[in-house]
């Protein structure tokens, strides 16, 4: 049994007190030795929880309803949506920016934080990775639901077609499928690449035959030697740095899908960070919800601990503080500009059109909620932190909704004016795609080992390791034996 | 010529072979196959008239395929001639045009002439001969009612025996019903049409002394006043009155019309001065106006027996609005022209009459001919005389001639249950209807384009009508029928027609066969037209109508329920025309409904707004109909068209909107004087084309005015440019440039109506498809050009804007660069091409088009059509398929066309190209050229101070410019009639 607390690199600063603060709760506590640590952590592969397999059959026939929202869409035509002229694009690309958004927190997570060597993301990053990877395969759906004949989806790629066309490089949507697929890419290789180590883990452990079987398979012939590890750490950080620049681009690039039309409400020079900062935000918003529920179910109090729920939290309220900011600053630039149809859009239509509603309830959520965190006890209370993260979830679904819908139909022509309202379908797709995230997520939680076993012995490690030069003598909290 | 082709079996379309496997199918063998297959389909497919038809201009010897004909023919709408040249491709009429021949055409088409094509291709047509609820062929019916017959029945001086039509202008038709009159006396015809009213004939008859009917020419008028008068949208010879008045408007820009009406029409959107009164304050306004203009000095001042107590009856806003068109009619006196609405009564009439001659207009813009309907205002144009006569029993065998009367027919005369119970009852209609339900016999009619017959224009000319295809159902004309019960029932209708003209030696018509060849190509009989007249007004029919209209006054409590025509439907018989049911009112953008308009003021005061249902009620019957409330409509009247509410077997009409009819009676056809309105807290949602109808201070953005900032500068109007700074200034069109031509638009916001024939033009044109009710709803017309509308200002006397809007072909179009795949891109000769094979639907051109022009194939919307209406599609245009962008193309296919016959003809420059919009267009606002050629029409246009582009300050760059319309500054202070 070893004694672990946070480092303390810099005892008796000017800083000191609000250090101490913030390093209140360790990362671990309460550890077992490695043995007994894999044990804990890979159990959840081999028993199975009661209430799992409802959840995954309920979540496997929301699933099974996406696919025949789906297959409306294709037989009928997007006409079986309720999107109209001028409002083309709604609840499909509302569904598709949040989705991808929601992805961002995971390579943000794994990749910007490793960088950054916040070690709090180990115990998390598996469990980020893999939204980032189920959330983009909604993410991926929509754009292609949305075409008009998606069988031609592929004519966006720049592949050499035999009739020399090619797609416009001028318009944003083939940067956008090279965006999402370079992400998508990315984010399977090197959630891949970090499971590796603990399918070896599982596939020593597994109990029987055909589970030996399948994770060996998946694991690739792991055996953990030293070389093994060496490769393995530069490859797993080279990954990381490829991931990291990822984190901005494709948010901008989805931004672009609207920045470069002249829509009022649309052509704007911030919306690339505007919705780089938004994605993060919707996305630590899903971790909260994700990680709340799997360390209350699995016990994993001291491998995700209120440290971890702390710099959620405040990670939540920088960005959202960030996103109050580009708010402000939208609709100070529409005003600025004195062009009558931004200062329509974005001051009289958003305030007080016909979706002025979401728009209110989207600001208030979203600039508001957030502003909880600055007081340390709600940062770890549990169930403030669970129906935040879930009403931020929703209000960047409005913000998206906001953006693209109440844009679009009241643009500059007001002969030309609609309303939109959505069709059942929409809400399947919308429902559908929420049913197919929680089937795969229950699968990985399932038969995945979701807490990175290796890093969090690593970082154990490493932690004890530098806290042994660490001065006793400072207020070093919660220091158990 | 003559050949009927017949259908082959199905199984001989394909030669022997064609169904072996395909191994030994070299890709010759296949092409030939292929080339045979076509031909074969091609001829199984063409439905020749069986008698001799000839094109407008050279007959080639038989159709080259490919190569479209034009045939001149004429359409009736009720009972009056509207020159069209319908175009042929391989034997289907596929597009009408206007045949500039025709004075009531002079090379335009209005949306009825255009759409009249669908109707013709309609799957709910009636196909089949029936009697009673038995399958009955034609040989049964000639045998059932010829004269050796039928006379047993209805005996032998025909007693029993009554005709109700549609009034006719046909010569053919008059000839026959004397035939028949001679085969049985005492038979009687009576003419019926719900819009029809005798009350310009009864006015004539009093105060001209004769049947006369007022002919107009408005191109020598300064000063024009429409009492609740659509002359520019409604009527026989509206495209003739709205060219003229464009060509006044355009060589004398102070020519001004002036217009009084309960609701806001296309007429009265172009107003200088417009009021809204309710029908019974525009008859007082009438006989304000007399007085008025009789006590102007510089009046002629003819006008007797007035008295000087008219005013007083009327709101400030009126009198204002008399005080200050009188003044202008009295400084134009000799040069303006008063109009009388049809639904006025005939003392209104009378005094609108009377004021032509007290201005001394009588002879120079105004005259009087006959009028061209049979009989027109006499006895038998009254129902109710027949229903009395059907009621009593002596009535053996009704002969009802298309029409549709038991739907048309006011409610107290019961039409249906009176026809219901006759014996006998056959009718001619082209649809399982209304009146088909409780006939006897239902033959089908005959589409105009598949009939020979003759019709006159409101002024008299004769048409021949030629048809351009062999019935589709085996239809038949009501001169055909007629022919059966006057004993010639063997006799074509172009035999009839031939002995007919043949008979009528030396009253114009046609005898020899030059003469003959020469109506059928030019669509009209030269030198036709009615002689005219110009009595003199009798001064003793002024002081009776000035005292009837007193007597009557102006309801000020009551509530007015006006009847008036649908600029869709018409009377109903449209109704079951797709194209023109989700044609958008050309005023309040209604499409798949009929509604009560009202103003806000009254809506406000009931405590109801659009979509709520209100019941209508006169006297005690009632009618449950949605509210729209309109600005600019007269406070006290309610607005309903008619032709909505069908009860019969077409699927398309059934159960749209509610049946005026319901609340007409045979006393107040036109008007009920004194109806009441109550909520119903119900509501229906009406599908809307145009939702905004504000501006929202935008104005001088779109329609190059500022509003409020314009009316205090003069007249001439100078949009500003608003085009933003650019370095990279794009070069003026040039032929040096990329291509030799660049092609431009410009409309005419000053003359244009909003009259939507262009609309249906581009939809015939284009192979548009229709959307219904609820696609209306969900905003996914697919109309590639749509009449934007605005009405802005005060609600009670708004501003009233009309823009065709349609794709702009911007040079800096934000929809191209958008596009993930090049599906739309810029040509050379500066289209804004969109190519429909390589686009997968992103929408993002639409959401980045400022615009809104472009239109999403959102269902498989050609995909579910009937294989008669696949025929009236137009082999030059694709048809789009499911999930594409499409929109407007500038007709590419005639500038296409149009290239390459100049190409074929040696000629270094590009003949001139019309537009399908550009060619319906009755103001011609609307100008189509070439940039390059600067003696083009287009080129001078564009230069015009008044021309602006929509939306300038975004940079886009439009080929569409529009001419800013010319308001009058503002002189007057009160509200009403306030210079717009």
């Amino acid at each position: 049994m070893t004694t672990i607390s946070a480092p303390r690199s810099d005892p008796g600063s000017n800083g000191s007190r609000a250090h101490a603060q913030l390093e209140r709760y360790p990362i671990m506590r309460e550890l077992p030795d490695d043995g007994t640590l894999t044990t804990q952590l890979l159990a959840p592969l081999w028993t199975s929880h009661p209430a799992w397999k409802w959840l995954f059959m309920a979540s496997g026939a929301l699933s099974l309803w996406f696919l025949f929202a789906m297959g409306v869409t294709f037989a009928r035509g997007i006409g079986a949506w309720g999107n109209n002229i001028p409002v083309a694009w709604a609840y499909a690309i509302t569904d598709f920016v949040w989705w991808i958004g929601i992805g961002h927190a995971g390579t943000f997570i794994s990749a910007f934080l490793l960088l950054l060597h916040q070690r709090w993301r180990a115990s998390i990053n598996r469990l980020a990775e893999a939204m980032t990877l189920f959330a983009l395969v909604n993410a991926s759906l929509f754009p292609i639901l949305h075409l008009g004949r998606p069988w031609f989806f592929y004519w966006l790629v720049p592949y050499p077609a035999t009739m020399g066309v090619w797609p416009n490089f001028k318009s944003s949507l083939p940067w956008d499928v090279a965006a999402i697929s370079t992400y998508f890419t990315v984010s399977l290789l090197f959630w891949y690449l970090g499971l590796v180590p603990d399918l070896a883990a599982a596939r020593d452990r597994a109990p029987g035959r055909t589970r030996r079987r399948v994770y060996g398979v998946f694991a690739l012939g792991w055996h953990g030697s030293g070389t093994e590890w060496r490769h393995y750490r530069v490859a797993y950080t080279l990954l990381a740095g490829l991931a990291t620049p990822l984190v901005v681009s494709v948010h901008s690039i989805v931004s672009l899908d609207f920045a470069i039309a002249q829509l009022p409400g649309w052509h704007s020079t911030i919306f690339p960070p505007y919705f780089v900062v938004g994605a993060i935000y919707s996305g630590f918003a899903m971790v909260l919800m994700l990680v709340l529920p799997v360390r209350h179910v699995f016990r994993l109090h001291n491998v995700i601990t209120r440290r971890h729920l702390d710099h959620i939290a405040l990670l939540l309220l920088v960005t959202g503080s960030l996103l109050a900011y580009s708010y402000l600053c939208e609709a100070f630039g529409a005003w600025y500009s004195g062009d009558l149809f931004e200062r329509y859009t974005m001051l009289t239509a958003r305030t007080r059109g016909p979706y002025a509603v979401f728009f209110w309830i989207m600001t208030a959520v979203n600039v508001l909620t957030p502003q909880l965190f600055w007081w340390t006890r709600l940062r770890t209370n549990v169930v403030v932190l669970f129906v935040v993260g879930v009403m931020i979830w929703i209000g960047m679904w409005l913000e998206r909704f906001v953006i693209i819908v109440a844009s679009l139909n009241r643009d500059f022509l007001p002969s030309s004016w609609h309303l939109y309202a959505p069709t059942w379908v929409d809400w399947s797709l919308l429902a559908g795609s929420i049913g197919l995230f929680s089937f795969l997520f229950l699968a990985f939680l399932r038969w995945v080992p979701f807490v990175p076993v290796s890093e969090v012995k690593r970082e154990q490690r490493e932690i004890a390791f530098e806290s042994a030069y660490v001065d006793r003598d400072g207020a070093m909290p919660e220091v158990t034996r | 010529m003559s050949r009927r082709v017949e259908q082959p079996e199905v199984n001989l379309e394909f030669p022997p072979g064609a169904a072996d496997p395909p191994e030994w199918v070299s890709r010759r063998d296949f092409l030939t196959l292929l080339g045979a297959g076509a031909a074969m389909a091609a001829g199984a497919c063409m439905r020749r008239p069986d008698k001799p038809i000839l094109p407008y201009v050279e007959a080639p010897a038989d159709v080259v395929p490919g190569m479209p004909l034009y045939y001149a023919t004429a359409m009736p709408l009720d009972g009056y001639a509207t020159g069209v040249l319908v175009r042929s491709n391989t034997g289907r009429p596929t597009k009408i045009e206007g045949n500039p021949d025709h004075p009531a055409s002079l090379g335009a088409s209005g949306a009825l002439e255009q759409a009249s094509l669908l109707e013709l291709y309609d799957p709910h047509r009636a196909e089949a001969m029936r009697v009673g609820r038995r399958r009955a062929t034609w040989d049964a019916f000639a045998a059932a009612f010829a004269p050796a017959a039928l006379s047993r029945r209805v005996g032998a001086r025909g007693a029993g025996l009554r005709v109700l039509m549609p009034p006719t202008t046909s010569p053919l038709t008059a000839s026959l019903l004397g035939r028949l009159g001679e085969a049985y006396p005492d038979a009687r015809t009576h003419f019926f049409a719900p819009l029809a009213s005798s009350a310009r004939i009864a006015a004539a008859r009093t105060s001209l002394g004769a049947a006369l009917v007022p002919q107009y020419d408005f191109r020598a008028a300064d000063v024009v006043v429409a009492l609740d008068a659509d002359i520019l949208a409604t009527g026989p010879f509206h495209l003739r009155y709205a060219r003229e008045w464009a060509d006044r408007r355009r060589a004398s820009p102070s020519a001004q019309l002036h217009v009084a009406e309960p609701t806001p029409s296309p007429t009265g959107t172009l107003a200088a001065r417009r009021l809204g009164a309710t029908w019974s304050a525009v008859a007082a306004i009438a006989t304000a106006l007399v007085d008025a203009v009789h006590r102007d000095a510089r009046s002629t001042g003819r006008v007797s027996g007035t008295t000087d107590a008219s005013g007083g009856a009327l709101t400030p806003d009126a009198r204002a609005w008399v005080a200050a068109v009188a003044a202008d009619l009295a400084a134009h006196a000799g040069h303006s022209i008063v109009v009388c609405g049809e639904r006025q009564p005939s003392d209104v009439h009378v005094l609108t009459n009377a004021l032509n001659d007290a201005l001394g207009n009588v002879g120079t813009t105004v005259w009087y001919t006959p009028p061209a309907v049979l009989n027109d205002g006499g006895p038998d144009h009254d129902l109710s005389a027949l229903a009395t006569e059907l009621r009593t029993g002596g009535v053996d065998t009704l002969v009802i001639l298309d029409g549709n009367p038991c739907y048309g027919a006011p409610s107290d005369i019961e039409l249906s249950r009176v026809v219901g119970a006759v014996h006998n009852t056959v009718y001619l209609g082209a649809y399982d209807d209304e009146t088909a339900r409780v006939s006897t016999w239902h033959l089908p009619a005959a589409h105009y384009l598949e009939s020979w017959g003759d019709a006159r224009a409101y002024d008299g000319t004769t048409s021949v009508i030629q048809p351009l295809i062999a019935p589709l159902h085996g239809g038949r004309t009501a001169d055909e029928v007629l022919a059966v019960l006057a004993g010639q029932p063997n006799n074509s209708t172009h035999d009839l027609l031939r002995d007919a003209w043949n008979s009528a030696r030396g009253q114009g018509a046609p005898t020899t066969e030059s003469d003959w060849s020469e109506a059928l190509r030019r669509g009209v009989v030269a030198g036709s037209a009615f002689a005219r007249a110009t009595p003199a007004v009798r001064g003793d029919a002024v002081a009776q109508a000035r005292a009837t209209v007193a007597a009557r006054g102006v309801a000020r409590e009551q509530i007015e329920i006006g009847f008036v025509p649908s600029h869709a439907v018409h009377d109903g018989r449209f109704a079951d025309n797709g194209w023109l049911q989700e044609l958008p009112d050309p005023v309040t953008k209604l499409t798949w409904d009929n509604a009560a308009l009202m103003a806000p003021a009254m809506a406000s005061r009931l405590g109801v707004a659009t979509n709520d249902v209100v019941k209508l009620q006169v006297g005690d019957r009632a009618l449950d109909t949605p509210v729209l409330v309109v600005p600019g409509h007269a406070d006290g009247a309610v607005a309903l068209a008619m032709g909505y509410g069908r009860q019969g077997g077409e699927a398309v009409a059934r159960g749209v909107g509610v049946n005026a009819n319901a609340l007409r009676t045979s006393q107040a056809p036109h008007v009920a004087p004194s109806a009441a309105v109550s909520r119903t807290g119900r509501s229906h949602e009406l599908a809307l084309a145009q939702t905004h109808w504000a501006i929202e201070g935008r104005g001088s953005s779109i329609v190059g005015e500022d509003g409020e900032a314009q009316r205090s500068t003069a007249s001439s109007v100078q949009p500003r440019k608003r085009r933003p700074l650019t370095l990279y200034e794009p070069k003026p069109p040039s032929r040096d440039g990329f291509g030799a031509d660049q092609w431009a638009m410009v409309i005419d916001l000053d003359v244009c109506t909003g009259c939507s024939a262009c609309v249906v033009a581009c939809q015939a044109e284009n192979n548009i498809p229709v959307v219904g009710k609820d696609g209306v709803m969900k905003s996914r017309e697919m109309h590639w050009l749509r009449i934007d509308r605005y009405i802005d200002g005060p609600p009670d006397d708004p501003r009233f804007e009309t823009q065709p809007m349609l794709c702009q072909h911007c040079e800096k179009a934000p929809c191209e660069y958008v596009c993930p795949v090049n599906a739309t891109v810029h040509s050379e000769d500066g289209l804004n091409e969109m190519v429909y094979n390589r686009c997968v639907g992103t929408r993002f051109c639409s959401n980045n088009c400022p615009y809104k022009v472009r239109r999403f194939n959102w269902f498989d919307y050609n995909g579910e059509i009937a294989e008669t209406e696949r025929m009236a599609k137009n082999p030059e245009v694709t048809i789009r398929a499911r999930g594409v962008m499409e929109k407007c193309t500038f007709c590419v296919q005639r500038i296409r066309d149009a290239q390459m016959a100049s190409r074929l003809a040696g000629d270094p420059a590009t003949g001139p190209v019309v537009t399908a919009c550009q060619q319906s267009c009755p103001t011609q606002a609307i100008v189509f050229g070439s940039l390059t050629d600067p003696e083009s029409e287009v080129s001078r246009q564009f230069g015009d101070p008044r021309s602006f582009s929509a939306l300038d300050e975004l940079g886009t760059v439009p080929r569409v410019r529009y001419l800013a319309r010319r308001r009058e500054a503002d002189s007057s202070d009160s509200s009403g009639g306030r210079a717009r």
